[in-house]
């Protein structure tokens, strides 16, 4: 072809050189500057000045004003079939840790988990999920993952290290420790390396041990198993210092049947009745309806006490009048509850659960409420074996030990002598996902998966299968557990073939394969199978022992778990639960000492009015009787019994665990490992020891997020007896009336005069209309409503992690936490009422606390830029682009929910390199910690307020879904995150404007008796409400003054 | 009849023996000469504390309010407690050129200059506190009705804060306004005695071109009346919409409807305590005793007593209030206020403010100058922990006890008032420099009659007999007059 030439115009063609020219010009006429040297002698010099000025400035400004971070991204190129950019993926899996168990879907936008939720498919947790679990996706982005296999302390490679471990583990003998392990297929491959190393011999070693609970059973039952315990079923229930709710064996699933049976209305007055007696306070013990306290070396004494009430009706004679009132009522009521009662004990002590089985055996539990069929997989260390382990080692018997899940460098009661024994071992290898305190001893350490990048499976009761399938591929160079096992195995084959294959024979078909993976879990339908197993312990055997045990009198201390941080391992080091209040201290970032007030007067600590408010807390030095102390700040607890302090294990971590982890080693008091003051006895661990405790003079900063314990007889909580309710169910109906009835009709109109003043939905709705001189707005469509059941919320803290998780609040550390800077969009805020120095007195309550969405919000009013506004569905609503700062809204919200953006927590400011910095939160704003930020949500910048949105983008969503599909929005459809966290089920959440949405029937009719709101005086029209407090037991005490001196002591 | 009479039982406004020109000597003269060594010294502390607090609010803006004590549960603490208190103080300055000079009180000319300027550098550093507690202060043209490019967008003007915008903003330029006319004469006066050619330039731009004639007199004293009647009402709704911020919320403490009268009264207290505090110094490093006499000291003091019972009597109604009215949230609101942890800032607020002044019902203690120099600051220490009991104490004990928290100032806090200190008396310093701190044109028009010497002249005319008098100044006109000019002129 040739180079055939086109001409524009008649210009070009006809004279294309001064068409040429003009076109080199970009400018056909000259510039209207005159560009003279002597700009203000020039001909038009003011206008040319001021077009310069114009023009400069804006230059300037657009040049200044204009740049914007550069941020890198990178694009799919091709991109995958099923990520559709700004629509998540959800793949079921499974949580475990160690023993902990949790079915879960895993939500992932672009290939990136951001939140997990509770599978409902799984009979067993049924959507529930725990702090740890909601956290859990944020360990998976942790600086302080193990990136690549180490040998020697320098980086290696999976292919070097792998020949230098094969060779080596043949030989001597040798230990393959791991944590408890549910997963079918993971102990098929340990079947196989053993049978490949036969030398090598299996330990199974739990931090915190239910090792005495397998051995009793054993014993008493010939299976070395937990049973399945169905809290749903049971009427009575009797816990000895068995945390259920909170850290005991599998709190999800408790916490779901527990909630059944706690979930009163005026129709149906059924309220299970929870006897509880433990040492120290824990959330179980808040939720009972009867509770004493007790020494824990008490507790054989008090197990054998009410075995021989139950069993011969004896008057028990323990060491207060109310232990001994709480095990005869438990008896009695245990007795009247034959196979619906259930006995469940926390104490690691053989014939302490020896005694229990006996009860539960005697009041025909067994088969009923504790189900020996359907047993529990969760835990099978058993404590001996461990110790041999060690022992075997420090007598350099040891060639070869492979650590798996366990930390026992940190967490086992006698480290300085495992470390020492370890020492001495050749060959050392674990499989940790940090660099714990246990890896950094050993010689190689080959990091494992975190749980979100594997694939696996769970078992935690006999037929009940859980798939684990990762969210995302493996981040660093990590390899599973089990294809290292396979590959020193030389197995010929991959964990995941391996796995596959498993599945597939198992589940015999590809589709059926297909359809496990879509469900997460496997399980035979129908009810789960029950059944019961011949008891044949020798109960008088365990009494005896049991009873011989005598408290050395003195101070007893308790090592505990926290809800947040649980054992500790990877769990410390995440700062989200750091940062997650304890629901019983409302402490955050560090440990203590937990002392009752009796306790703190005689420390010097006492907690009044005055002192509440200081954040300095005296020190004390604790020490063990084995020799081992800690000095740490005293936190006054109500409710722990005088003869008692307690220290939470997971702090006093290595630096290299992370730096959320490490305590603060300026002062030396941050935090401190209390393991080594567990003890063994010589078949099990014990979480106690007796101790010393000194006062110092040291005084140390504690970041307690809530200071007053006392609600003050307040409105703000409504309690009543089941005996006070079921009397007259309009009882709080009747004290809501008091408060509004008089505002909710007009002068002029009908009066109230001559009714009981009990509120009904024709009184709440004149309120709305009457109570004010503004014009009513009727909410036609959706109308958002909240509703949280004080009954069945445990305090467990779930939704408070599963909110950060969804809507990216920010943690803002410890120094932030003293100045009450935290940004938690949903709090739980504690209330003691009782005797302070009487333990036995006190009653707990927790009451969950968020944007009330007030339909009358005075946030919004007083915002002079109406950043905050209400939205036609009833929400109030921010508009962080338009957020000056004032924060007048959070000083007018009577809730104190709204949280201001005191610092630049997330880099999202418009200053740079001004991010707030504190080493134990610097993490979270590496580019990595951020791939867990949820992108629907808008990342808060520095110097605006926020709060809970009811999780509107999830609202959006699911209105967007219905739009699509043409049809309205189903009840169910919008759930916050909150909700969905939340193993009791206490919060429901949906459209009051449909008249068969479960919110619309709570509020309305099922439980329209228990139905308040928390001020509802003040004319402010919250779109939350609160159920009372129902509690099975003789008197409330928060507010009376001759009662609840907590109320009047506390100015 | 031109006689100038004033009442003997009247002390005299300016003492001495004064005559204009002396009038304009005594007040001008430091003008223009080198500032004693104290005015360098003051001058220095100020600039010293102005720079400090600029470096407490960079630092406040760059790392962000999270360097400030203030938190979730008391969103507001030094910042708009020193806020109101400032704006407090600015009251006395308007209260006393307009108010008073409606009232016709002769007494104000000698210290409404200084009064005023305090008004003004008060109301700016008032200002700072809004704007700076503002967590994204580089978007704090929001609050202004701006038509703007984002749609129909506008303010909330539902809001109290958007009130107190107009409300400050208005009340500033008014006050500046006011003060600024007063100023014009004398900086013509300033102009026509200078020796320098700059100075004559400056006073002279300054003074707008002021010749003096009859017809700028009278249109100054039009202004000057219409600008008295203009922030007559300004005076009370300032304070009354600042008080707004808080009377209408719903947080007990706060929302009180005695406030807005409450509010102005204390404000007028504090405002007259500070014009004492100034004007105690301001005298005697000017020497100025003449001008700014005991009388004028004891006028305030008055003020001062008066307030400070209303103030008192709204503390008790408000203790009434919430007990009367049976409301939990505000009887315990008044019991967490006066026994809880901050106890000490309400027993210090009720001392200061209520019992302490009740000492001004005695004279002889109205007329002390160190005693009435102590007690203008204890009344001001008193009515800043009056701000603050109202701001920290409602909030700290609010509605839900779960949420209770307390709240200590960070050094960005004390800084950031202390610059305001800083700010005021660099302004204050730099007016007393180049400004007559006195109105010299006002003292003019009251020297003949409120002056020591003329009513001196006065007392032996006073004492003469009823005939005498009527044969003199009233048959006799014209000779009287020569005679008075020259009385006048001779002494």
């Amino acid at each position: 072809m040739s180079q055939k030439q086109y001409w524009k115009g008649l210009d070009e063609l006809n004279n294309p050189d001064a068409y040429n020219s003009l076109a080199e010009n970009e400018f056909k006429e000259e510039l209207p500057f005159d560009l003279n040297d002597n700009l203000l002698a020039a001909t038009t010099p003011r206008r040319d000045f001021l077009k310069f000025l114009g023009f400069s400035t804006v230059a300037a400004t657009l040049v200044a004003g204009c740049e914007m971070p550069v941020r890198k991204v990178v694009p799919y190129a091709i991109k995958p079939e099923d990520i559709t950019p700004g629509v998540p993926n959800y793949y079921a899996s499974t949580f475990v840790d160690g023993g902990d168990y949790c079915a879960v879907v895993i939500k992932t936008r672009d290939g990136r988990p951001i939140k997990l939720e509770g599978n409902e498919l799984s009979s067993i947790t049924k959507g529930g999920t725990t702090a740890r679990v909601q956290a859990s996706v944020l360990n998976l982005y942790d600086k302080a993952r193990i990136r690549h296999p180490y040998s020697g302390g320098a980086e290696a490679t999976f292919a070097t290290i792998d020949g230098e471990i094969s060779a080596a583990l043949a030989g001597k003998p040798g230990y393959l420790v791991t944590c408890s392990i549910m997963s079918p297929t993971v102990k098929d491959v340990i079947g196989k390396f053993l049978t490949k190393f036969p030398n090598i011999k299996h330990v199974v070693y739990d931090a915190i041990s239910y090792s005495a609970m397998l051995m009793a059973n054993e014993a008493c039952y010939g299976k070395r198993v937990l049973p399945t315990y169905h809290f749903d079923k049971a009427q009575t229930i009797v816990s000895l210092d068995a945390d259920f709710l909170g850290t005991w064996l599998s709190p999800v699933e408790f916490s779901k049947g527990y909630s059944k049976g706690r979930k009163v209305s005026a129709k149906n007055l059924k309220l299970s009745s929870h006897f509880h007696i433990e040492p120290m306070q824990t959330i179980t013990g808040a939720a009972a309806d009867q509770r004493a306290t007790c020494r824990p070396s008490e507790m054989g004494a008090i197990a054998a006490a009410l075995h021989e009430a139950v069993v011969k009706g004896t008057q028990p004679s323990l060491s207060s009048p109310k232990l001994n009132e709480v095990v005869t009522k438990a008896a009695k009521a245990l007795n009247g509850a034959k196979g619906a009662g259930l006995v469940v004990c926390g104490t690691n002590d053989v014939n302490i659960q020896t005694i229990v089985n006996s009860i539960n055996d005697h009041i025909e539990a067994n088969g009923a409420t504790v189900n020996w069929v359907s047993t529990n997989n969760c835990r099978q260390g058993v404590d001996s074996e461990m110790v041999a382990f060690v022992d075997a080692m420090n007598a350099g018997q040891v060639g070869s030990v492979l650590l798996h899940g366990v930390n026992p460098a940190y967490d086992y009661f006698d480290a300085k002598k495992f470390v020492e024994g370890l020492s001495k071992v050749a060959l050392t290898v674990s499989f940790a996902e940090r660099m714990d305190e246990t890896a950094q001893k050993c010689k190689y350490v080959v990091p494992d998966h975190h749980f979100l990048e594997s694939w696996g499976d769970a078992e935690p009761k006999p037929n009940y299968f859980s798939l684990m399938q990762p969210g995302i591929a493996p981040l660093f160079k990590t390899r599973a557990f089990a294809d290292s096992l396979l590959t020193w195995a030389a197995a010929g084959t991959t964990y995941g073939d391996l796995w596959k294959q498993f599945w597939m024979t198992k589940l015999g078909s590809q589709e059926n394969f297909d359809k496990a993976l879509q469900n997460g879990v496997i399980e035979p339908t129908g009810d789960m199978p029950n059944g019961k197993e011949a008891f044949k312990g020798n109960v008088d055997e365990a009494i005896a022992k049991a009873t011989a045990k005598k408290s050395a009198g003195g101070t007893e201390l308790v090592i505990y778990q926290k809800i947040a941080l649980g054992h500790g391992g990877p769990w410390s080091n995440n700062p989200w639960l750091q940062e997650m209040a304890d629901p019983i201290t409302r402490t955050t970032w560090d440990n203590y000492v937990c002392v009752s007030p009796k306790r703190a007067k005689e420390l010097d600590a006492e907690l009044t009015g005055f002192t509440e408010v200081d954040t300095k807390k005296r020190v004390v030095n604790v020490k063990g009787t084995n020799g081992y102390s800690v000095k740490l700040p005293v936190i006054v607890v109500p409710g722990m019994s005088n003869d008692v302090v307690a220290i939470a294990v997971g702090y006093g971590r290595d630096k290299k665990v992370g730096m959320a982890a490490a305590s603060d080693d300026a002062t030396g008091l941050g935090g401190r490992n209390a393991y080594p003051f567990m003890t063994y006895d010589g078949a099990s661990f014990q979480s106690y020891t007796t101790a010393t405790v000194e006062k110092t003079a040291e005084k140390f900063d504690v970041a307690v997020i809530q200071t007053h314990s006392s609600y003050e007889g307040r409105p703000v909580i409504h309690e009543y007896t089941l005996e006070e309710f079921s009397k007259d169910p309009k009882v709080l109906l009747k004290d809501r009336g008091k408060e509004i009835t008089e505002f909710a009709t007009l002068p002029w109109m009908e009066g109230t005069e001559g009714a009981d003043n009990a509120v009904d939905s024709t009184i709440e709705e004149g309120y709305r209309k009457n109570g004010t001189l503004y014009p009513n707005y009727p909410y036609e469509g959706i109308k958002w409503g909240m509703s949280i059941d004080l009954n069945s919320c445990t305090g467990c803290g779930a939704c408070i992690i599963g909110c950060q998780a969804e809507n990216n609040v920010s943690v803002v550390g410890k120094d932030h936490v003293l100045k009450a800077h935290e940004m938690h969009w949903i709090r739980i805020d504690r209330y003691f009422s009782g005797k302070a120095e009487e333990p036995d007195t006190i009653q707990t309550i927790f009451q969950p606390m968020l944007c009330q969405h007030c339909d009358n919000a005075p946030c919004e009013n007083v915002c002079p830029v109406s950043a905050t506004n209400h939205s036609s569905e009833g929400l109030n609503q921010m508009a962080y682009n338009r957020c000056i700062g004032t924060k007048y809204c959070a000083n007018n919200c009577p809730y104190k929910v709204r949280h201001f953006n005191w610092m630049d927590w997330n880099g999202a400011d418009c200053f740079e390199d001004n991010q707030y910095e504190d080493y134990r939160r610097d993490g979270l704003n590496d580019d990595l910690t951020r791939m867990v930020l949820n992108p629907d949500v808008t990342v808060r910048s520095r110097g605006v307020m926020e709060k809970c949105s009811f999780c509107v983008q999830r609202l959006q969503e699911a209105k967007l879904y219905a739009k699509k599909e043409d049809r309205p929005m189903k009840d169910g459809e919008a759930r916050t995150a909150c909700q969905m966290a939340c193993p009791t089920d206490a919060i429901v959440f949906g459209n009051m404007n449909d008249q068969a949405s479960e919110i619309h029937k709570l509020r309305r009719q099922e439980q329209a008796e228990r139905t308040f709101y928390v001020l509802e005086h003040i004319h402010v029209l919250p779109n939350v409400n609160y159920l009372a407090r129902i509690r099975n037991t003789e008197e409330i005490v928060a507010g009376d003054e001759k009662k609840d001196n907590i109320f009047s002591d506390h100015i | 009849m031109h006689l100038k009479y004033e009442s003997f039982v009247r002390e005299p406004l300016v003492d001495g023996n004064k005559n204009y020109h002396q009038v304009s000597e005594d007040i001008i003269s430091p003008i223009e000469q080198k500032p004693g060594r104290m005015w360098y010294i003051g001058f220095f502390f100020s600039l010293v504390l102005l720079s400090y607090g600029v470096f407490s609010v960079c630092w406040a803006v760059y790392w962000g309010l999270g360097t400030w004590g203030v938190n979730r549960t008391i969103g507001w603490g030094w910042d708009i407690t020193n806020f109101v208190w400032w704006i407090g103080i600015g009251h006395a300055g308007t209260l006393i050129s307009a108010i008073l000079l409606l009232f016709r009180q002769g007494w104000r000319t000698g210290v409404n200059r200084a009064a005023e300027a305090m008004t003004i550098f008060a109301v700016m550093c008032a200002g700072q506190f809004p704007i700076w507690h503002m967590g994204r202060v580089w978007d704090a043209f929001y609050v202004l009705p701006l038509p703007n490019s984002r749609g129909p967008l506008w303010p909330n003007f539902d809001s109290p804060l958007l009130w107190d915008v107009f409300a400050i903003s208005t009340y500033f330029t008014v006050s500046l306004l006011f003060w600024y006319s007063g100023l014009i004469p004398d900086f013509a006066t300033i102009r026509d005695r200078a020796h320098t050619k700059l100075r004559k330039a400056l006073y002279g731009l300054a003074s707008f071109g002021w010749t003096g004639t009859a017809k700028s007199w009278q249109r100054m004293e039009m202004l000057a009346l219409v600008l008295a009647g203009l922030s007559t009402p300004l005076v009370l709704s300032v304070h009354t919409i600042v008080s707004f911020d808080f009377a209408t919320s719903v947080i007990p403490g706060w929302h009180t409807t005695i406030f807005p009268p409450y509010f102005v009264a204390g404000a007028v207290f504090s405002g007259f305590a500070m014009v004492n505090t100034l004007l105690v110094i301001t005298r005697k490093i000017l020497h100025l005793e003449e001008y700014i006499t005991i009388g004028h000291l004891e006028a305030m003091n008055k003020i001062i007593v008066l307030t400070g019972s209303i103030v008192g009597v709204a503390y008790l109604t408000e203790l009434f209030m919430s007990w009367y009215s049976q409301s939990w949230g505000e009887q315990a609101a008044f019991k967490w206020r006066i026994m809880g942890p901050y106890w000490w800032s309400y027993w210090a607020m009720m001392t200061c403010n209520v019992v302490s002044p009740q000492l001004f019902w005695i004279k002889k203690l109205r007329r002390n100058i160190p005693f009435t120099f102590i007690m203008s600051i204890v009344v001001n220490i008193g009515m800043w922990f009056e701000r603050f009991v109202i701001i920290v104490t409602s909030t700290y004990r609010d509605w839900i006890p779960g949420s209770w928290a307390y709240y200590s100032p960070t050094w960005t806090e004390v800084g950031f008032y202390l610059g305001t200190f800083g700010l005021f008396f660099t302004c204050y310093f730099l007016f007393a420099k180049y400004f007559p701190v006195v109105a010299v044109h006002e003292i003019k028009f009251v020297l003949k009659t409120s002056g020591d010497n003329y009513k001196r002249e006065m007392a032996k005319i006073d004492a003469m007999p009823l005939e005498a008098f009527a044969h003199e100044y009233v048959n006799s006109h014209e000779e009287h007059e020569e005679h008075h000019e020259a009385v006048a002129h001779h002494s």
